[in-house]
């Protein structure tokens, strides 16, 4: 999808004002965040299971181009095609032009936040190719035209009589349906689909580079129709998403999963090891993975960004991060929402484009404490707000009075005479606009703080003087 | 097969990561420097202590299986474990049964428990006296229940695990509305990581399979409110039969 991640604050706006949504969201994350809590307490040697998850994607990406060489040559070996991609308009072309080179009409979808970075279920309608998300939230979010909302949960904000309401226009089902009556219907309507398809595209989980294998965990079991259904089978993976060896998947999948939903394990996890091999009784005739760039080479040119290419995808960050709960998934603009978002979204789809989006943390740490592999968030937020208030100055999200704010600020602020004075005469120039102590609403550029809650009015005798005369005897 | 513009991507990577070409120093974050003779010991000591411990991980997945949303039975004997698996066909009504071509089903007498109640099961097999592939898939997508045996299991996480190949057709335990799976004594591994043990010395003995998959209970989404339901693409009853 194109980034619309300049309209964050219209967006978030838009959420905040909506109590639907705050109030059936607020239980949502609480529950995935207390079950990543529950599972974590009840896995042995969890913080050090998560130490060695980092520990490996540290030493993997320091090596990137060893492994992705190392992983290529095993599929190569295993019978499988590569395609390595600079951008998404290139991973789309490949896979389109393999699809009309292999005749494909039906094409099956399971979820891959890559190719919703290709748009490519559009793309593939576009050239009169049937692409179907088969992931029942992917499904839903493609029948009603939006992008996913959640890394792990793409639907999670549709209402129950939404769905029921979207499924009614598609196949005439009674628009009062219940969500197992939907279910069904969905299994009905996408059994369909997979008997006719020709071609599956997925994404990856892990691609382990020692056995050219790729891993995906799903819980509905569309990873496994779409590798065993059609005959040919095109995963599509971010160049990040290696692992060494087979001996770090236990691990791998266990941090994953349990920071994911909580539970010990999804109910399918799958290991494709290239196409069907002679004398299997059925599977894909063909395997192809496409590697794709797409802006994470920048990511991995700046030391203080590399980490973010650690990321295994599990959301717990949404769950945790209080500003992502109020503002909700669209308002981030982009195919990953949520505190990693606001790291690789600005990076990937061009600072300018997503200036605001680093600014959209209160920087609490919430969500470094939850990463299964510690990535340093706040951290990386920081260092782009620096280069966002650093940059070119039709880049920067502040105004000119915004800035010349700050200046006044500085200057007021570094003596300690002058912070004294600006105080008193804050009080003094203020009081006849105050009510109660506090300012209801202020002139720009300070409304945007009393937009939303009050703004005390500095005190008349300030806590210095107090402190003074209190130590001096004078009590108060 | 093919490779398409690796050259290039792999300069831009070393480029961002200011590296030269060549293996980097491996340290304890990796276990890839493990030697082929070293994984092939590790791999001996998960298997001596499946058959060690055996009476112990099959009491620990009879628990963490039916955690995992299975139906457990447990049984003594394998004509015990036949008939299990009959009655549960007959109770839930099934007349279209499908099984894969495994050798479970020479030990455990499941075919003559099944006719005992009137169901002959067809099984999935392609090429040969079998089907064409789109007919195989077809009957799998008809078929009330799906039959197969069990290559191992996770006393960790309460799963099934089966590596798809001849005679074990992708679809058996996926596509019908219920997946009956058969566990004999010895097949039960501690956790997830003594699983990929046996599997990096399968790969580096050449003697790995196509694909593997992990089952863990029912076909599950919890996408529409929240809800948690069950058999959204798979199964949406899952039954595990432990013999010992």
């Amino acid at each position: 999808m194109l980034p619309t991640t300049d309209r964050f604050k219209k967006g978030a706006k838009e959420t905040l004002a909506d109590p639907v949504i705050q109030m059936s969201m607020e239980a949502v994350y609480t529950g995935f965040h207390t079950n990543r809590q529950l599972a974590g307490t009840a896995t042995e040697g969890w913080d050090e299971q998560r130490d060695r998850g980092r520990a490996i994607k540290e030493h993997t990406i320091a090596n990137l181009d060893y492994y992705l060489e190392m992983l290529t040559d095993k599929i190569d070996a295993n019978g499988g095609n590569v395609f390595f991609a600079e951008d998404s308009a290139a991973a789309t072309e490949y896979i389109l032009n393999l699809a009309s080179a292999r005749d494909v009409k039906t094409v099956i979808k399971s979820k891959s936040m890559v190719s919703e970075e290709m748009s490519l279920a559009h793309e593939m309608e576009a050239v009169g190719i049937e692409a179907v998300e088969t992931d029942l939230g992917e499904y839903i979010i493609q029948l009603a035209g939006e992008a996913p909302y959640h890394i792990i949960a793409p639907a999670i904000h549709k209402s129950q009589d939404q769905v029921a309401e979207m499924f009614s226009e598609k196949t005439g089902t009674d628009p009062g349906q219940t969500p197992e009556e939907l279910t069904t219907t969905a299994r009905g309507m996408l059994r369909e689909t997979f008997l006719r398809a020709d071609m599956s595209v997925t994404g990856v989980n892990f691609a382990v580079a020692e056995s050219g294998s790729i891993v995906l965990v799903t819980n509905e079991g569309n990873g496994r129709m779409c590798t065993s259904m059609p005959r040919v089978h095109v995963a599509v993976m971010g160049m990040e998403k290696i692992v060494p060896s087979m001996q770090d998947l236990g691990m791998m999948l266990r941090i994953l999963i349990r920071s994911a939903t909580g539970q010990r394990i999804s109910s399918y996890v799958t290991m494709i090891n290239g196409p069907r091999r002679d004398k299997e009784e059925d599977g894909p005739e063909e395997f192809h993975l496409v590697i794709v760039d797409n802006g994470r080479m920048k990511l991995l040119a700046d030391p203080k960004l590399r980490e973010a290419l650690y990321c295994l995808r599990c959301g717990a960050c949404l769950n945790a991060c209080p500003v992502y709960r109020k503002v909700g998934g669209h308002s981030y603009g982009w195919v990953y929402p949520g505190p990693i978002g606001a790291v690789v979204s600005p990076v990937m789809s061009g600072l300018k484009q997503g200036k605001d989006l680093p600014f959209a943390s209160s920087l609490c740490g919430a969500c470094r404490e939850v990463c299964p592999v510690r990535i340093d968030i706040p951290n990386m937020l920081l260092h782009l707000r620096q280069q966002v208030v650093e940059g070119p100055s039709e880049d920067r999200n502040i105004g000119r009075f915004e800035r010349l704010g700050w200046k006044a600020w500085r200057f007021a602020n570094m003596k300690s005479s002058r912070f004294h004075t600006g105080g008193k005469m804050a009080n003094l120039l203020g009081r006849p606009f105050a009510r109660k102590g506090m300012f209801r609403r202020l002139p720009p550029p300070l409304s945007g703080w009393t937009r939303s809650r009050d703004m005390p009015l500095p005190a008349s005798s300030p806590f210095r003087d107090r402190f003074k005369k209190r130590r001096s005897g004078g009590g108060e | 097969m093919a490779i398409t513009g690796r050259d290039t991507f792999l300069e831009r990577v070393r480029g961002a990561l200011g590296r030269f070409p060549g293996a980097p120093e491996l340290d304890d974050a990796t276990h890839i420097g493990l030697a082929v003779e070293d994984v092939r010991r590790l791999a001996d000591d998960v298997r001596r202590e499946m058959s060690e411990s055996g009476d112990a991980l099959l009491d620990a997945i009879t628990e963490s299986a039916a955690m995992a949303g299975w139906k457990v039975r447990r049984v003594a004997s394998p004509e015990d474990a036949a008939d299990v698996v009959a009655e549960i066909c007959s109770e839930t009504g099934a007349t279209n049964v499908l099984r894969s071509d495994q050798d479970v089903f020479a030990s455990i007498p499941v075919d003559a428990a099944l006719s005992s109640k009137g169901i002959t099961p067809r099984v999935a097999t392609v090429g040969g006296a079998g089907d064409d592939i789109p007919t195989l898939k077809q009957a799998a997508f008809d078929a009330d229940v799906g039959i197969t045996g069990v290559d191992y299991a996770i006393a960790e996480t309460g799963t099934v695990v089966l590596h798809p190949r001849k005679g074990l057709s992708r679809l058996v335990s996926l596509a019908p509305g219920r997946h009956i799976a058969i566990l004999n004594w010895g097949d039960v591994l501690p956790s997830l990581d003594e699983l990929f043990t046996l599997e990096r010395a399968d790969f580096n003995d050449g003697a790995i399979e196509g694909s593997m998959n992990l089952i863990s209970g029912p076909s599950r989404t919890g996408d529409i409110a929240a809800k948690i339901v069950d058999g959204i693409h798979g199964p949406f009853e899952v039954h595990l039969v432990i013999v010992g």
